[in-house]
């Protein structure tokens, strides 16, 4: 029987090639509209809200409209830790290959600014209405009659309280450092401590020492010669009051972070938190005992004042946008600010976190549809805090002593420096004399300034 | 001859490149940038020959950061050899489930160093810590103990390394014990050595080389180390207390961004650490080679 072999197709070797190349080539192709002479360019965008329903607002609002609008760019958003930004920022910038667009923390601007690194933003500015910008964030990056920055948001910063322990024992909030002692004194009982201050470095070795310095009359440079104030009246004044406030939180504070701070308070391991913002109302309603989740229960508080200060002064949080001179697309960051900034999607950019992205903007501050958003209805005690604030110009932005502070270039090395930190925890923790540990500090924050450039004093 | 000679010299070439691109090249260059005041990021530069080193000599931070160096690496040093000697005598005896028990030793030397820190800050942590409910629970203290706090974060830091690295010192030393003629311990036993005797005059002079090479070894990268010291405080308002050279070094390059002082501190240590090393091996060397 002879044997027929079974038909097969005969598709020559050469064939074979040539279709999958041109398979190939049309997989490459359909990826790569470069390929056909449509280039697409990417734009860089760094920030530092890395929640992820705010990475997703600002995808489905802000960079979804911006693409649409200009075909041909993509729009690269990278959510970076606040405490990673500075760190890779100036990294990127050594490499020569800066982010278009960016958050920057405010003490830093002033450093980048005089170094050249920075972009104009006045026609921006002009268009997003320039005296609609509150007072508080709207001029913390105007250097030589330009604008070179804008703040995505603001965000209040306070001690977080305990508010129906403290009403039991019959306080009202403190408004000085002796208030605050007292206060301290009668929270602390039942294996429970009136408050935990964070222990990182950037907190009670930068924010804190700033707020306590303008809270207290003081500064941390003179405004003139720049000569640093660590050792000065109001510097010591708040070092007395520190060493005895100690005693009233847990011992270990120094070894902990800030958010061991929030989940002490939310449960009942302490009557206050240090550091507190609106996302602090997250940790509340998570972990805080049913029906104590409320603002009877808890409530922000601001700064007491010192012997020498006029008025208690807590920290703004609010990076500011910049574009870099080294930006590839510096027009098209600028109009993607723009989009940013168009209400209908800035109002939701805001509610992504509710009361702590506050907008910039006063006619939205007290929009209906801006106060709509539920936890703002539910926390809106919170909300008035901060607004009335605000309006008694209790607040400077993270890291300045005073409004000033904005002009001076090496407030990033300070912090960095752990020269402050070293000397607080030496007389919180440490117990050591407050005026030795202070005539220390002002040494070597003096050697530091030299070593950078900065001496104006004799 | 030369022909062989070339292919020798072909041969070695990539690794002296890469001997010389990720060694000698990084050292020269640190050598260099240690002459220069120089911005850790812009380009700002300025040179100024030995000043840094001058400012070291009497910079009371660099002298309180070689003593808590010099701390941290001694006594974990000591630590590890006391625990991971007997450790490892232990594991030469034949029992049931040794085979088991040896794995299960170098599990801390395994798990990478963040997870090694995070778990002992937890558990070492005042506020929620495991260390602490179990002390008040047995009724040893009353209240809870800042194991992370001034007081005793070197403690806590020279616990949490010594537990993660005295399985080098048990894996090194129990190689070394496998290899020792049983015969030697038979003599003994027969002259009427104690087991204290037989370790003292048989296993410490057979193992002596060995551990000559653990000393030093542990020593220099107990000294050199940054990532545990890091990750156990950061740059928190406790790191005071722990703030070892490599630390302090770290801290001028990237956080005062002063990548001259910096560079200048890690030529010091390196200096410092060829010196201990030649001194060293001046003092043992001997007994050493005798062994």
């Amino acid at each position: 029987m002879k044997h027929t072999p079974a038909p097969t197709s005969r598709v020559s070797r050469r064939r074979f090639l040539a279709g999958t190349g041109a398979a190939i080539g049309a997989a490459a192709l359909g990826r790569a509209p470069a390929a056909i002479g449509q280039q697409v360019r990417e734009i860089q965008v760094w920030h530092t809200e890395v929640e992820p329903q705010t990475v997703k607002i600002i995808q489905d609002t802000s960079i979804a409209e911006f693409e649409r609008k200009f075909p041909g760019f993509k729009v690269r958003q990278q959510a970076l830790g606040w405490g990673d930004l500075n760190t890779k920022l100036l990294a990127s910038l050594s490499a020569g290959s800066p982010p278009d667009l960016t958050h920057l923390n405010p003490f830093m601007t002033a450093s980048l600014y005089t170094k050249g690194l920075l972009r104009p933003m006045d026609e921006l500015i002009r268009a997003l209405g320039e005296n609609d910008i509150h007072e508080a964030t709207r001029k913390l990056q105007y250097f030589d009659g330009k604008y070179y920055g804008v703040t995505h948001a603001m965000g209040a910063t306070y001690f977080c309280e305990r508010r129906d322990l403290r009403e039991k024992k019959g306080l009202k909030t403190p408004e000085t450092y002796d208030d605050m002692l007292k206060l301290a004194a009668a929270l602390t009982e039942d294996g429970r401590y009136a408050f935990q201050m964070p222990g990182e470095k950037l907190y009670m070795g930068f924010v804190h020492p700033a707020e306590w310095m303008a809270s207290n009359g003081g500064s941390w440079v003179d405004a003139k010669t720049w000569r640093p104030q660590l050792n000065s009246k109001s510097m010591l004044e708040t070092l007395d009051y520190l060493q005895k406030l100690n005693k009233f939180q847990s011992q270990g504070w120094s070894g902990q972070k800030y958010l061991d701070t929030q989940a002490a308070l939310a449960t009942g391991k302490i009557s206050m938190s240090y550091l507190s913002g609106a996302r602090a109302i997250g940790y509340i309603e998570k972990y805080a005992p049913e029906g104590m989740r409320d603002p009877e229960h808890f409530m922000p508080m601001l700064r007491p004042r010192g012997p020498s200060g006029k008025v208690g002064i807590s920290a703004l949080d609010g990076e500011n946008w910049a574009v870099f001179s080294q930006s590839k697309y510096p027009n098209e960051s600028f109009e993607f600010l723009r989009i940013f900034y168009k209400k209908e999607n800035y109002i939701q950019y805001c509610h992504s976190v509710p009361i702590h992205l506050s907008p910039i903007f006063k006619s939205m501050l007290g929009d209906p549809a801006y106060l709509a958003n539920e936890r703002i209805k539910k926390w809106k005690a919170w909300h008035d805090v901060m607004m009335t604030g605000l309006s008694k110009n209790s607040f400077l932005p993270l890291g300045f002593s005073r409004p000033e502070d904005n002009l001076l270039p090496f407030l990033a090395e300070l912090d960095g420096s752990s020269i402050v930190a070293d000397m607080v925890v030496e007389v919180m923790v440490g117990g050591k004399n407050p005026k030795a540990e202070a005539d220390r500090a002002q040494k070597r924050s003096e050697e530091l300034l030299t070593q950078l450039g900065h001496k104006r004093w004799s | 001859m030369r022909k062989s000679a070339l292919v020798g010299w072909l041969l070695l070439a990539p690794s002296l490149v890469l001997l010389g691109g990720l060694v000698v090249f990084p050292v020269l260059y640190n050598i260099w940038l240690s002459l220069f005041d120089k911005h850790a990021f812009m380009p700002v530069q300025a040179f100024v020959g030995l000043k840094h080193y001058r400012y070291f000599a009497s910079d009371p931070e660099f002298w309180t950061s070689f003593y808590y160096g010099s701390v941290y690496a001694g006594v974990t040093m000591v630590l590890q050899l006391g625990v991971g000697v007997p450790a490892a005598l232990l594991l030469n005896e034949g029992f049931r489930g040794r085979n088991l028990l040896r794995g299960v030793v170098l599990f801390p030397y395994m798990i990478p160093t963040i997870v090694a820190v995070i778990l002992w800050k937890w558990l070492l942590n005042d506020s929620y810590g495991l260390v602490n409910h179990m002390l008040m629970s047995a009724g040893l203290v009353r209240t809870p103990v800042a194991w992370l706090g001034p007081d005793y974060i070197m403690a806590s830091l020279i616990v949490t390394s010594v537990w993660q690295f005295f399985p080098f010192v048990v894996v090194t030393y129990l190689a070394r014990l496998q290899t020792i003629p049983p015969e030697l311990y038979e003599a003994a036993t027969v002259d009427g050595a104690s087991a204290w005797r037989r370790f003292v005059h048989v296993t410490l002079p057979q193992t002596a080389s060995v551990l000559f090479v653990i000393v030093l070894l542990r020593s220099i990268w107990m000294f050199t180390k940054f990532d545990t010291v890091w990750l156990m405080a950061g740059d928190g308002g406790v790191s005071r207390y722990i703030r070892t050279l490599p630390v302090y070094a770290y801290a001028r390059s990237f956080t005062y961004l002063q990548a001259g002082m910096g560079a200048a501190l890690a030529v010091i240590m390196f200096a410092m650490l060829l010196a201990a090393t030649a001194v060293y091996f001046r003092l043992f060397r001997s007994e050493e080679v005798f062994s």
